[in-house]
């Protein structure tokens, strides 16, 4: 029964999510201006870190038996790790290339990432059992939600409340923010061009850890393709949120999921499998209307 | 005796021949070996020709990097499939084909035009709205168009089959088929890129402030270019079906974009030169890698590489010329002849990859 | 003791030249002028200093640490300050906050906040905006911003490129002014680009004219304000002899 608060629930939970994956990917566009179309499979990464490297059906819960409190610091340290190797292999090698290389070798980077799962566990999807207890339901404003979903929408709160306090007020965050509009006259004060980067990477790892956890508890499956679904959904959120906007990526991430949640719900039956074609049409329309995203000031100058 | 300049720009023109002459002589020479095995892997490298010089007439003019090309060539796939497939077959897989389209029983050579026209329709379609985005913008949105024309033929089971394979479409195309597309489309690309909107849209490449005050309409041009690409993309599309002889949406999907753009990398994206030679050393590659995974088996021991080592190991190549040539082995350059001298030689045109 | 040298210096774009073998020496608390036509590679020497952008060869050195090949930053550490063509201040961040980007390279917390009250005290508009968001600031206000935020790193050199372009003379006035009660305060050496060599007479200090990329002048810049040494040194003596 789709009451409207299961609806809301649904909604604000997998837009949480998708605001998520949109973070890391805002962060790291904003201070380098490289669209990492590997952040996918840095989620994807984290996910099968959790299990043993096995071709398997079932998988062997490996790191995910570990109790919550070391688990998530862990994890957060594994994304942050696998996204700041990244670079030192790859991007660092890049610094004075254009943008448009630095796209293509993310999207490189990412088959290589993808099929480096590929061959280490197979191409079967496992089943993943973290946290099932997490499903189960709770009553919240007469709605019957599982726990899970609540706490996804308190984590991307906690999350963006908690960057955008590290942005505010902290050093490396008033550095991040002054690279991210000015990376020379950053560096012309001092700034470390280095230190910046690395933060930026790692933060976002940290998240596609996050939504890693999240996807993991949630689907229950590790599938080396998953990657590559949701970080399509990133980065058009990324997109319609106005390239390099933080805000305006958690706000389209949002959007993106209540849009999907309620097209599921509305949708005649025999046009729910093509939900996703609707939604990306939805997509390409809000482009021609506001190319340049839907959160940004129309003065904005496009970024790229 | 024209001068030089006009001169060069005639000569401009022997680069469709070099190229075609390249690959004649592949052909040729395969053919003559009598393998059938190599005659499908020569085959198969040509109809890549087709895809990626396709390719290359919107992404190299317009520096544009398009994830969705793979879209146009499974439009063209489909296409020429329910014009050529045998009613009964249809009848039967296919369900839900408009009659008049369930009853067509075309020749492959006109499907392979249809094909190619259906995908530059839905190109022009796709560009109108994604084109006047910013570059990076643009690609992205070229990412969402992939999606859509995925789960659509990924879900449309009366019409595509779904995930069920689509069987039985005529292989009509070998090698010399092949062939002849290929030239085609490098001829097509030549002309294009030397017209004036080519040459307009490749300045917008270059510095698109410039351009425009230059009074070059980027957004007309690019549509124009992305349109042309479509069509060959679509042919490519029907090409590869015709070859196999079966269809499936995973065949045009992530894979073939890496391994498009992957070769148009490695070859040299800002050159039509760039994307044959990309195609061939990749092709040749590639085949290489697929005996290792085969296994060569030496006595008892049986060496292979897991599934997967191909990628990774193409992504490892794409990544290290991104890194130390970005443009590529042929520099951005074309094969050409240069005016006043008959020798072969490069003649630098651009150096970047934008 | 020569603060500053720059020791044929030469800077590229692609093949373009901007800087051929260009040399010069900045004394401790010299105040020196860069003048010279549009494309003269003024901006180029201050970004080659900086390490904005790379030399082709030549070697660079602030009190004798080597700056050529170092990354901006690391120049900036040295104790090199820059102020660039266009302010380029960050416009989405606070008045404050952008004081405060550069002070990260420093170790005295309360030496930072004395001298951010310092900047209040000479700027007191900053004070007043200094919660408000940079891009909202005039021109002339940004430029007092500019200078203040470059002071924050604690330079023994500051380099101003440019500091009158687009502003108002009576602003320039302002600035110019400032910039001398601060170079006296401070004990600063002053690396100016200034396009106005009557500009550069009135303020007084030494002024080095380039012209197509290399040194051809050299002098008090009260001398460069007559018409005739600048015709000179901007069009040769074949100039002036070409003009009769």
């Amino acid at each position: 029964m789709n009451t409207l608060a299961q609806l809301f629930f649904d909604a604000a939970s997998l837009g949480g999510i998708y605001a998520m994956a949109a973070l890391g990917i805002a962060l790291i566009f904003g201070v380098m201006n490289l669209v990492n179309f590997a952040h996918g499979q840095y989620i994807a990464f984290c996910v099968f870190a959790l299990i043993v490297p096995s071709t398997d059906a079932v998988a062997v819960v490996f790191l995910g038996r570990a109790p919550a409190f070391l688990l998530i610091p862990l994890l957060l340290a594994v994304g942050a790790a696998a996204a700041v190797a990244s670079e030192y292999a790859v991007f660092r090698h890049m610094r004075k290339a254009t943008p448009v290389a630095m796209m293509i070798s993310s999207f490189a980077l990412g088959f290589v990432i993808q099929n480096a799962l590929l061959a280490t566990y197979g191409g079967r999807p496992k089943a993943i059992s973290l946290w099932p207890e997490l499903n189960t339901p709770v009553t919240v404003i007469g709605a019957s939600v599982p726990l899970l979903q609540v706490i996804v929408i308190l984590t991307t709160l906690i999350v963006v409340a908690g960057l955008a306090l590290l942005l505010k007020k902290t050093r490396i965050g008033l550095e991040m923010r002054a690279a991210a509009e000015n990376f020379t006259m950053a560096r012309l004060l001092g700034v470390r061009a280095n230190v910046v980067i690395t933060g930026a990477f790692a933060l976002s790892g940290a998240l596609a850890a996050a939504v890693a956890l999240i996807m993991a508890t949630q689907t229950g499956v590790a599938d080396v393709r998953m990657g590559g679904q949701i970080m399509l959904v990133a980065f058009i959120a990324t997109v319609i949120g106005g390239l390099g906007s933080l805000p305006g990526a958690v706000a389209a991430g949002f959007l993106i999921g209540a849009a999907s949640v309620l097209l599921q719900a509305y949708l005649p039956l025999d046009a729910r499998p093509f939900r996703d074609a609707f939604l990306y049409t939805l997509v390409i329309v809000s482009l021609l209307v506001r190319p340049q995203g839907l959160f940004v000031p129309s003065s904005a100058k496009p970024r790229v | 005796m024209p001068d030089k300049h006009t001169q060069n720009r005639l000569l401009a023109h022997s680069t469709p021949l070099i190229l075609a002459l390249i690959l004649l002589t592949f052909v040729a020479a395969v053919a003559l070996t009598g393998d059938r095995a190599l005659a499908r892997m020569a085959a198969e490298t040509l109809v890549r020709v087709t895809l990626v010089v396709g390719l290359w007439i919107f992404v190299g003019n317009s520096g544009v990097i398009s994830f969705g090309h793979a879209g146009y060539m499974a439009i063209g796939a489909y296409c020429s499939a329910w014009l050529t497939l045998k009613p009964q077959a249809k009848a039967l897989f296919l369900p839900d084909l408009p009659a008049w389209l369930a009853s067509a029983e075309w020749h492959v050579f006109p499907a392979a035009i249809a094909s190619g026209l259906l995908a530059a329709f839905v190109a022009l379609v796709s560009g109108a709205a994604i084109l006047r985005l910013s570059g990076i913008a643009a690609s992205i949105a070229t990412f969402a168009f992939l999606a859509i024309v995925y789960t659509v033929y990924s879900n449309w089971e009366g019409v595509t089959g779904a995930t069920s394979s689509v069987v039985g479409l005529t292989r009509y195309v070998g090698p010399w088929v092949a062939l002849a597309w290929a030239v085609a489309a490098i001829v097509a690309a030549n002309l294009y890129a030397n017209s004036a909107s080519g040459l307009a849209l490749r300045a917008t490449r270059e510095d698109e402030v410039a351009a425009r005050a230059s009074g070059i309409d980027q957004y007309r041009h690019r549509l124009l270019s992305l349109v042309i690409s479509g069509f060959f993309t679509g042919v490519a599309g029907a090409l590869f079906g015709h070859s196999l002889g079966v269809l499936n949406p995973d065949s045009f999907y992530l894979g073939i974009t890496f391994i498009a753009l992957a070769m148009l990398v490695v070859g040299g994206i800002g050159s039509l030169s760039g994307a044959v030679t990309g195609v061939l050393v990749l092709s040749l590659l590639i085949e290489a890698l697929v005996r290792l995974e085969q296994g060569v088996s030496i006595g008892a021991a049986a060496l292979a590489l897991p599934s997967g080592a191909q990628e990774i190991l193409i992504g490892v190549v794409m990544i290290l010329v991104l890194i130390l040539r970005p443009a590529g082995l042929t520099g951005g350059a074309e094969f050409r002849l240069r005016a006043r001298t008959s020798r072969l030689s490069f003649d630098q045109e651009q150096t970047t990859t934008n | 003791m020569s603060r500053l040298g720059v020791f044929d210096v030469s800077v590229r774009y692609g093949k373009v030249p901007a800087l051929t073998d260009v040399s010069l020496n900045i004394g401790e608390g010299e105040r020196v002028f860069i003048s010279g036509p549009n494309g003269a590679g003024k901006s180029s020497l201050l970004k080659a200093i900086s390490g904005a952008v790379p030399t082709a060869h030549g070697r660079i050195e602030l009190d004798g640490d080597l700056l050529t090949g170092q990354s901006p930053e690391a120049i900036a550490r040295l104790g090199l300050s820059m102020v660039p063509e266009g302010r380029e201040i960050f416009g989405r961040l606070t008045v404050e906050e952008n004081l405060r980007v550069g002070t990260g390279i420093r170790r005295d917390a309360d030496a930072v906040e004395g001298d951010i009250a310092e900047i209040y005290r000479a700027f007191p508009i900053l004070a007043e905006r200094r919660h408000a968001s940079a891009g909202a600031l005039s021109g002339g206000q940004q430029q007092m911003l500019a200078i203040g935020r470059a002071l924050m790193t604690n330079p023994k050199l500051m380099m101003v490129d440019e500091p009158s372009l687009g502003l108002a003379p009576k602003i320039v006035d302002q600035v110019y002014d400032t910039l001398v009660a601060l170079q006296e305060e401070r004990g600063l050496t002053l690396l100016i680009v200034e396009q106005s060599s009557v500009r550069a007479g009135r303020v007084g200090g030494r002024m080095i004219l380039l012209r197509g990329g290399k040194v051809v002048g050299e002098g008090d810049a009260v001398a460069f304000a007559d018409k005739d040494a600048l015709t000179e040194a901007y069009f040769g003596k074949t100039g002036k002899e070409a003009a009769e």
